[in-house]
């Protein structure tokens, strides 16, 4: 496990990105400086108050915590689908049941200890799932509006309402949203050791262990992505519609 | 239609106004839709016609003013109920289904086969076979697909936007001849039209719009606005 000083040597790595990106002339020097300087603050800020958390907070502290990320997710994915009416408030509700239903099946399940130390690391992974699960549905929802008004008129033309209106379009937009966690799946161990499975092997962990770890991580990942992109798909549905069931504009 | 009886409006707009922020699209509009009339709606481009159509099956909700199905606001029917009463034809086809079957079951999903086919027979396609890919279709079929299906689910009016104009000459000749057909056996239909020379062909009324307000409205055959046609 590196030490201070390794952290320390360790920016001898910016030191080459920075040569690298000042020598091709990309213009991108700032940037790299800006982005491995405020990596480190924010790391070690993060890390120093979940030293705190883990130490005399518990598990309401660390749930806490989980609400905060799930703030900050449902923000960046509203931010993604911007236009879609209500799309922050939709993204934060579908990965709030998304992350909040993955995380209280494992805890209630005792797959995972409710200590914070273990509860915080693994609902920031849920957290990510389910915003990537919600974030990818609206933002094609968004396209499928615009692109699909004529289709979608057809339908209400014919008496639909909005919701069958346009449930092919949010079918076609959940297909797209959860095919990356699905090939992620497939492929795990064979193309891509993600993250947990390298941090615990790292840790001197025995392989088997951290496999069981990764099979955790990677179904949790699925189900908190599947239902955070249904969740707020359904609920995106029925804000894109009025009382009279005609489809908004999209900004 | 004898003389004698008073021809009764299915569809009217009364005193419409639609402003989109600052822009007036139709300004203080009143007109009648007949029964078992074609009325064509014409006027230059930009003039509010779409919009005017939207208004009929509640895809807009004017800014004042109301629209009157049979007598009554269109508020106060359940909406699903007007759009299956007050079918709509957009301009360019738009296919539902993968197959011609799948298609005309949109609107109504226990349509049997026998049924289908007596569809397809009204709307000019009675060779066409159910399990036919739509995307198979000519432009002009894929059109009159389209209005069968708007038939299925058993319209009184049928509104028809510029149903011809992504279509070449002869699949608009075999669309207009539909509609001729079906406005012939009873049905009633409102054609928004940029063309003077269908509008002729087609309308038994017709409603001219101009920068949003009724130019002129009455008997086809009495237009001074489609006289400029021939």
């Amino acid at each position: 496990m590196p030490n201070w000083y390794g952290v320390a040597a360790s920016v001898a790595l910016v030191a080459v990105a920075f040569f690298v990106v000042v020598r091709e002339r990309l213009g991108l020097g700032r940037e790299v400086l800006i982005a491995s300087v405020r990596a480190a603050v924010q790391l070690v800020a993060v890390g120093g108050l979940l030293l705190l958390l883990f130490q005399h907070t518990g598990l309401p502290g660390a749930l806490l915590w989980v609400t905060v990320m799930i703030l900050l997710a449902g923000r960046v994915a509203g931010g993604r689908a911007r236009g879609l009416p209500g799309a922050t408030r939709v993204a934060t509700i579908g990965i709030a049941v998304g992350a909040g239903a993955t995380l209280g099946l494992l805890i209630v399940a005792r797959v995972i200890d409710s200590s914070g130390r273990v509860v915080v690391p693994v609902g920031g992974m849920v957290v990510t799932g389910a915003m990537q699960g919600a974030s990818l549905t609206l933002q094609r929802m968004r396209d499928e509006v615009a692109s699909g008004r004529p289709a979608v008129e057809a339908r209400l033309a014919l008496g639909l309402d909005g919701h069958r209106a346009f449930d092919p379009h949010l079918r076609t937009s959940l297909r797209n949203a959860l095919i990356p966690a699905i090939d992620g799946t497939k492929v795990v161990g064979l193309i891509s050791l993600p993250g947990a499975t390298v941090g615990l092997l790292l840790a001197g962990v025995s392989p088997l262990t951290a496999i069981r770890y990764q099979v955790v991580v990677m179904y949790m990942l699925l189900g908190g992505a599947a239902v955070a992109a249904v969740v707020a798909g359904r609920l995106g549905v029925r804000l894109l519609f009025d009382d009279a069931h005609r489809m908004r504009r999209v900004g | 239609m004898s003389e004698n009886v008073p021809m009764q409006a299915v569809l009217s707009l009364e005193d419409v106004t639609v402003r989109r922020g600052d822009v007036t699209v139709l300004d203080g509009i009143s007109a009648q839709f007949l029964a078992g009339r074609c009325t064509a709606v014409a006027g230059p481009s930009g003039a509010g016609k779409s919009t005017l159509l939207r208004l009929l099956d509640r895809l807009e909700e004017p800014s004042s003013g109301q629209v009157l199905l049979r007598g009554r606001p269109l508020p106060s029917y359940d909406v699903l109920e007007v759009r299956r009463r007050v079918g709509l034809v957009q301009q360019a086809p738009v296919l539902l289904g993968a197959t011609v079957l799948a298609d005309l079951r949109v609107g109504r999903p226990n349509l049997t086969p026998d049924e289908a086919h007596e569809l397809l027979a009204r709307a000019g396609l009675g060779d066409q076979a159910l399990d036919r890919e739509t995307n198979s279709l000519s432009g002009g079929e894929a059109q009159r697909l389209c209005l069968a299906r708007a038939l299925a689910v058993g319209p009184e009016v049928l509104l028809l936007d510029e149903p011809t104009s992504a279509l070449d000459a002869v699949a608009a000749v075999s669309v207009e001849r539909v509609v001729r057909a079906l406005v012939a056996d009873g049905l009633t239909a409102v054609l928004v039209s940029h063309d003077l020379r269908q509008a002729s062909r087609m309308a038994d009324d017709v409603v001219v719009l101009r920068d949003g307000r009724v130019e002129e409205t009455g008997p086809a055959a009495d237009s001074v606005y489609l006289a400029g046609a021939s």
